[in-house]
């Protein structure tokens, strides 16, 4: 096997299929990349950690068919290095020979009959802007818990129903729901599916910013190719196993009729919030109390130190005292991609919505929806 | 050769285990499936091949003939790298409950090539107590796709709540002709050497292997088996006692520095070692510190509990040889398992009665229960070694 690339084009694909490389293989042989030239030509990279893999296609002026199997990680850092000429890639024996201009590196090879099958990739499902989806999959994927003792939490679910998609999250603690639109390959089309949170932030990220379009690939209920989905964009793909698809049934639990709401300007509450939560320990509330046209938040108790502070508020409704942990609210608000936050509530022991606010007149935008669980005040 | 040939002597099972399997592949063709089950644990006595059984039926469910032993999913589970099967080998004294957390998260997803997702738990019996209770909810509900393989010594190892929601595969106790074929067919031991390996070894067929293959094996055993007659006084007791566990921690250290070599080159190439150009020569490129780092502390881990087993199968050795004693005081007709050492076992049943055979099998035991509870291995072989000398008199403590 042989082939001959441009540098650039080789080190950015190797740079990425890099990353989905298993920190800690637990063989030595998940440590590789797989390097594959086909018969027409194409030079596929790929990189599997048994959760997610990735694949890189690139077309190819030269190039010999053959597979070889190294290790990923020297070939990332070889890769980089390399001057800014053609890097030609020949297998010789149990050697692969990398040479650009005057450089020249021999990787020993790996047993590539050892290293495990690639999970095919679903039927595509439909496209959605990568910048969109990006956004979309970040502002969810905060909510998802960060512990592992019930997987279900970990995941972000998707559900696709026609031309809308809803991601949902959640930790037990809040919620995160947002929809948005996507182009079905069926109109029809319906499908759920439960993808760890972690990997799905990671590969929302590793495709977007490209601003083309990602294409989803899921099979609908009994279909085949169940249990993975596929993200794939501009030649590059990445296929995640999915987590099983149980859920809460969370539409229930976002409340519909509220007693007051509250608008905010983001960048001040965030800064507030921050500077309170100072004193308050690290799952001690921060709490406010909204009255006519000012919130004061206050942190800390009377045995320790204590900080208030006041923000003017455009409030609307009864009057309340709720307390939330400041992390999930900072978290929350940072998640709204708004300048004026809207705060919902019906009662202090009641969950709370936290949406993008608008001026008055136009109303909520309700694609992102928050929910946050206050935190009972003992008094 | 299909998947089960590495078993030996186990008929039985194999014949559970194929049925499990062709049961299997039909709950995948969309089938009803009656006769697998989710969750299994494998029994048997060290050597027996507990995880050697779990491991071909776990590349039977995976094969889309039910463990063909050639295609590429049997291989993969031989090599240890199919995505569908993950391995988890308690390599420290014990396996903790963050691990365990971890580990059900991963079983909880879907199989990556559609048929089933493995876990083979080997040495099941290291879990702690908490982490086997994070076990219970995974095991008993697992995915519809997921399958836990558990392997331990006896069923009894795991605590109850487990072992009632796992079925049992009990792997007996392989003959020492069936081990002393093996050896001879395979790895071409004479017969008597194999037989004499496969009696020693009494039905561990990895140790039985080991035993006719390497002299400092052999040799360590005879140093095991020469402190009986050695324990005429109290400082020959002590001095016994040292040696048996310096002998002990020969032996783990021969096993450690194999299994250490072998990764840490596998490792370093990972890393850049024995590949060429500019800029490799000076070492290994970035995070291969770290990560030889973080192998040496895992291996570090292992070797302290090689250490524990390696002193523990001495003292089943003793064991063993005392249990030839009994058998002998009482007449009774059963193999040998040192039938190469007759003569020293008919010494010492002349010399001493069933009841002092039988307190001398007590005290082994007790001395491997303190070391399970963590005594210096000096103190503990110590007391052992004395109430071993000692005849007639009743020792409490």
């Amino acid at each position: 096997m042989m082939f001959r690339i441009d540098r650039d084009v080789l080190a950015e694909a190797v740079a990425w299929t890099a990353r989905s490389l298993p920190a800690r293989p637990s063989v030595p042989v998940l440590a590789g990349m797989r390097l594959e030239v086909t018969e027409d030509q194409r030079l596929k990279l790929s990189g599997f950690d048994y959760e997610v893999s990735a694949e890189v296609t690139l077309d190819l002026q030269t190039g010999e068919a053959g597979v070889v199997l190294v290790s990923g990680k020297l070939l990332a850092e070889i890769t980089r290095a390399l001057p800014a000429q053609p890097v030609e890639l020949v297998v010789d024996g149990a050697k692969a020979v990398v040479t650009c201009g005057s450089a020249r590196f021999t990787l020993l090879t790996m047993p590539v009959e050892d290293y495990p099958s690639l999970p095919a990739m679903p039927p595509a499902a439909g496209r959605v802007g990568s910048d969109v989806f990006a956004s979309a999959v970040g502002q969810v994927a905060v909510a998802a818990g960060k512990d592992d003792t019930l997987p279900m939490l970990t995941g972000v679910r998707m559900e696709i129903d026609g031309d809308t998609v809803t991601l949902a999250a959640t930790d037990r603690y809040r919620l995160a729901v947002r929809e948005l639109k996507w182009q079905p390959e069926q109109p029809g089309f319906q499908a759920v599916a439960m993808i760890p949170g972690r990997t799905l932030a990671d590969t929302a990220k590793a495709l977007g910013g490209s601003g083309a379009e990602v294409e989803i690939a899921l099979s609908s209920a009994g279909g085949t190719g169940e249990g993975m989905i596929g993200f794939s964009s501009s030649g590059r793909r990445t296929t995640t196993r999915l987590l099983d698809p149980e859920f809460p049934k969370y539409r229930s639990l976002l409340p519909t009729e509220f007693s007051a709401r509250a608008d905010l300007s983001t960048g001040s509450f965030v800064e507030a919030v921050k500077r309170v939560a100072l004193v308050a320990e690290r799952n001690t509330p921060v709490r406010l109390a909204f009255r006519g046209g000012e919130v004061v938040l206050e942190a800390g108790s009377g045995d320790e130190a204590q900080a208030v502070e006041a923000l003017p508020v455009d409030f609307d409704g009864d009057e309340i005292n709720i307390a939330f942990n400041h992390q999930f609210l900072l978290e929350g608000l940072g998640a709204i991609d708004s300048d004026i936050a809207r705060l919902q509530f019906t009662t202090p022991t009641k969950p709370a919505i936290l949406t993008a606010g608008k001026p008055v007149d136009e109303g909520a935008n309700e694609d992102y929806r928050y929910l946050i669980m206050p935190i009972r005040l003992s008094s | 050769m299909t998947v089960y040939g590495d078993l030996i002597g186990q008929d039985r099972a194999i014949g559970v285990l194929r049925r499990a399997a062709s049961a299997a592949a039909e709950a995948v063709a969309g089938g009803r499936g009656a006769g697998m089950t989710h969750a299994w644990l494998f029994t048997g006595p060290p050597g027996s091949g507990r995880s050697t059984a779990a491991k071909a039926f776990a590349a039977a469910l995976l094969c889309p003939e039910q463990g063909c032993g050639h295609c590429d999913a049997c291989h993969q589970v031989e090599v240890g790298s199919h995505p569908d099967v993950t391995f988890v080998r308690p390599e420290g004294l014990s396996y903790g409950v963050r691990q365990t957390r971890e580990l059900v998260l991963k079983a909880a997803g879907a199989p990556t090539l559609g048929r089933w997702r493995v876990v083979l738990f080997e040495d099941a019996d290291r879990v702690t107590e908490q982490a086997a209770n994070a076990l219970l909810k995974a095991i008993e509900e697992p995915p519809p796709r997921t399958v836990w393989l558990l392997c331990a010594p006896s069923a009894d190892d795991m605590i109850i709540t487990i072992r009632s929601r796992c079925r049992v595969v009990t792997l007996g106790t392989p003959s020492t002709e069936a081990v002393a074929n093996v050896l001879a067919t395979r790895d071409g031991v004479p017969h008597d050497v194999a037989l004499d390996a496969a009696r020693a070894a009494q039905g561990d067929v990895g140790r039985a292997r080991r035993l006719a293959l390497d002299e400092e094996t052999r040799r360590r055993r005879a140093e095991v088996l020469s402190i009986p007659r050695s324990l005429t006084g109290v400082a020959e007791c002590i001095t016994a006692a040292e040696r048996l566990v310096k002998t002990s921690t020969e032996d783990a250290d021969a096993a450690t520095t194999a299994l250490n070599e072998v990764e840490t080159a596998e490792l370093r190439r990972v890393y850049g070692e024995g590949s060429t150009g500019k800029g490799l020569n000076k070492g290994l490129v970035r995070g291969g510190a770290g990560a030889l780092k973080e192998l040496e502390t895992m291996q570090k881990s292992r070797a302290t509990r090689i250490k524990r087993d390696s002193l523990d199968l001495a003292l089943l050795e003793l064991m063993a040889f005392y249990r030839d004693v009994l058998a002998m005081q009482f007449g009774a007709s059963v193999e040998l398992a040192n039938e190469d050492r007759r003569h020293e076992v008919e010494t010492v049943a002349r010399a001493s009665t069933p009841e002092d055979t039988l307190r001398r099998t007590e005290a082994i035991m007790k001395c491997r229960e303190r070391l399970a509870a963590n005594v210096h291995p000096q103190i503990a072989v110590e007391a052992m070694t004395l109430a071993l000398r000692s005849s007639g008199v009743v020792h409490r403590g």
